[in-house]
């Protein structure tokens, strides 16, 4: 990830005061985090879900 | 094949939502200009400073002698000196006249590598006398040059570095339309069919809309604290969009009262359809013609509220489709518990 | 589908069914004009003659707010159980809506008037304003902000009748977020007339109050044939 921010940096020849601070990569870093927190429980529902379908499904026939 | 797609659009979405974050927070701020002191002026030689916000436009080791700064009043240009510049202000001399087209004075600095700044109504003479600036101070429009400032986001006042938050706030509310319209739809196929599984459809949509519009409220409520000082201000757009929650809420609190009532289908498609149209009334209808601080209003939906930088464009359009897709997968999601629930209890 | 006239005859005894059942259960009408009278005495009180424009509308919106409620939220669920059966499976649904509309359109009229009077008869006008700036609008504003109101309530109140249990708490629940809308015009406007406001600026309110009025009780009637169907 820095290595993304660097090169962004680079990109421009000017530094922000924004990132001059550090908190653009504290607020990046949560934001990313409770992303993939979200991310991975919903891709849990999902699975469990699609589980308990195919076992309902199964019971069925 | 279908569980393929499956993934790749839920995945995509994430990832496309990673990539806003990145982008979003990791793109810099076009400079610009905030405040002027002081921004009483008398007349005679004084001293301004102006302080800028976002990027730096100078690096340490520029010549002051490149920035050029001019006020202007009315449509005149009273030239300046300026003695000094670091990466984020400019310090000036100007000999204040004592006539003046205008008291109020708007700032430029033409600027080698960041283009010009503005600052409107940055400077007052309360003194002046209404007439023309003397030919000895007056001042030509300097030579302006292009910005060079790579990918970065446009400069707002009173929004600054906010404005990242148009990845978030805007694109929730568009999702919560977009969801609620669907569900919208789903009442109006159940009204029509009685059938149970547009009911679920219909609840699944309010449900996961209202996840959306609580979030759109709160990003907005941020948002309004840092650019208007208040949490809350009694604005139309603010008002249809507290009345929008509160409406849908309402409709999880028939469907709650109801219970098992087998006419809860009906009753609670009746609900939705009516509180939908009040919905489009009050958040796309009465905006239009009532005055509000909400930023593309004066006629606009909302759009393109801001002049949409192609740098905010290449982050924007992806956040919208991004939490659009969010919100439709988060839909899904409840729709399938909804009928996994109703399969259950009704073996 | 009924023929106009035929939902105009529905409507028109529905309405006269409703002024019957005022006269016999004459009860409710006095509960709502008691509740309304006893409300304003405890603004009254509670203000003693020292109330600034915004707190007048405020408090006046306040009761017809909650007078509106007591006396529209059970219109749907007046009639004996028997009664209401026999409608349900005879009268055609456009014409009962339409028949109680207009009944709930005459007894807020009825209650604007008790509020209004109770108001100025209690409290005076707010200290800054001698006579309000325009007495006519100010009137107009009340009754036309009751009535979208109204309109509203009515449709909730159908909602919450077929409720079985709590169903009329439920429309006070429902109907709020419902009426905000008409709520902040209706304020907007009586606060500027008893300020004098110029016309220029107030004359919107009364033509969105009427719109908004309308539309709802288009939806109403639209929609209600879905609610009624047993």
């Amino acid at each position: 990830m820095t290595l993304v921010m660097k090169a962004m940096l680079l990109l421009n020849s000017l530094e922000g005061f924004f990132f001059g601070s550090g908190k653009a990569h504290v607020v990046t870093g949560v934001a990313l985090m409770i992303l993939a927190g979200l991310a991975l429980s919903l891709w849990r529902m999902d699975r469990r879900l699609t589980q308990l379908e195919k076992a309902s499904r199964e019971d069925n026939h | 094949m279908k569980g393929a797609w499956n993934w790749t659009w839920k995945a995509g979405s994430i990832l496309l939502l990673g990539y806003v974050i990145l982008r979003g927070f990791g793109t810099p701020l076009q400079p610009g200009l905030v405040t002027a002191t002081p921004s009483q002026l008398r007349i005679g030689t004084d001293t301004i400073v102006l302080a800028a916000a976002g990027q730096p436009f100078a690096s340490e080791d520029d010549a002051p002698a490149d920035f050029h700064v001019v006020l202007r009043a009315g449509d005149q240009l009273l030239q300046t000196e300026t003695v000094e510049v670091t990466p984020h202000s400019v310090r000036l001399s100007v000999d204040v006249p004592a006539t003046l087209p205008a008291r109020a004075l708007d700032a430029f600095v033409f600027t080698p590598a960041a283009g010009t700044l503005f600052l409107g109504n940055a400077c007052f003479v309360e003194e002046a006398a209404k007439g023309d600036i003397p030919a000895a101070v007056r001042a030509d429009a300097p030579e302006e040059r292009a910005p060079q400032l790579g990918f970065s986001f446009p400069y707002q006042p009173n929004i600054i570095e906010s404005i990242r938050n148009l990845l978030w706030h805007v694109p929730m509310w568009f999702a919560m339309f977009f969801i609620m319209g669907l569900g919208f739809v789903a009442s109006l196929a159940q009204l029509r069919t009685d059938s149970a599984d547009w009911d679920m459809r219909a609840e699944a949509a309010v449900k996961t809309g209202l996840v959306f519009g609580l979030l759109g409220l709160a990003t907005g409520s941020l948002w309004a604290r840092w650019t208007w000082g208040a949490w809350w201000v009694s604005d139309p757009q603010l008002n249809g969009a507290l009345v929008t929650v509160l409406l849908y809420s309402g409709y999880l609190i028939l469907r709650a009262a109801m219970g098992d009532d087998d006419r809860v289908g009906r009753l609670a498609a009746v609900y939705n359809v009516f509180a939908f149209i009040m919905l489009v009334v009050l958040l796309m209808v009465l905006p239009r013609y009532t005055e509000s601080l909400h930023p593309g209003k004066d006629g606009n939906p909302g759009f393109n509220s801001y002049d949409l930088d192609n740098s905010l464009r290449a982050v924007f359009y992806p956040a919208v489709i991004g939490w659009g897709a969010l919100c439709y997968w988060m839909y899904t999601l409840r729709l399938r518990m909804n009928r996994h629930a109703y399969r259950l209890l009704s073996r | 589908m009924a023929s106009a006239r035929h939902t105009l005859r529905t409507a028109g005894t529905i309405a006269g069914l409703e002024w019957q059942l005022e006269w016999r259960q004459g009860h409710q009408l006095a509960a709502v004009g008691l509740f309304a009278i006893a409300s304003v005495y405890v603004a009254f009180q509670a203000s003693d003659h020292n109330t600034s424009a915004a707190g007048w509308t405020a408090m006046l919106w306040l009761v017809h707010l909650f007078s509106g409620f007591t006396a529209i939220g059970r219109l749907f669920d007046r009639e004996r159980t028997d009664v209401r059966r026999y409608l349900q499976w005879t009268a055609e649904p456009l014409g009962l809506m339409l028949g109680k509309l207009f009944h709930a359109v005459l007894t807020t009229t009825a209650l604007t008037a008790v509020v209004l009077g109770a108001f100025v008869l209690f409290l005076g006008w707010p200290q800054e304003v001698d006579t309000p700036g325009k007495p006519g609008l100010l009137v107009l504003g009340a009754w036309m902000g009751g009535l979208s109101m109204t309109t509203t309530l009515v449709f909730v109140s159908a909602v919450a009748s077929q409720i079985r249990a709590g169903g009329s708490a439920l429309a006070a629940v429902l109907g709020l977020p419902l009426l905000l809308p008409q709520l902040i015009l209706a304020t907007r406007l009586t606060r500027g007339a008893l300020a004098d406001e110029p016309w220029t600026m107030l004359v919107e309110y009364p033509v969105f109050l009427g719109a908004l009025g309308a539309g709802t009780s288009a939806i109403a009637c639209i929609l209600f044939p879905y609610i009624w169907r047993a």
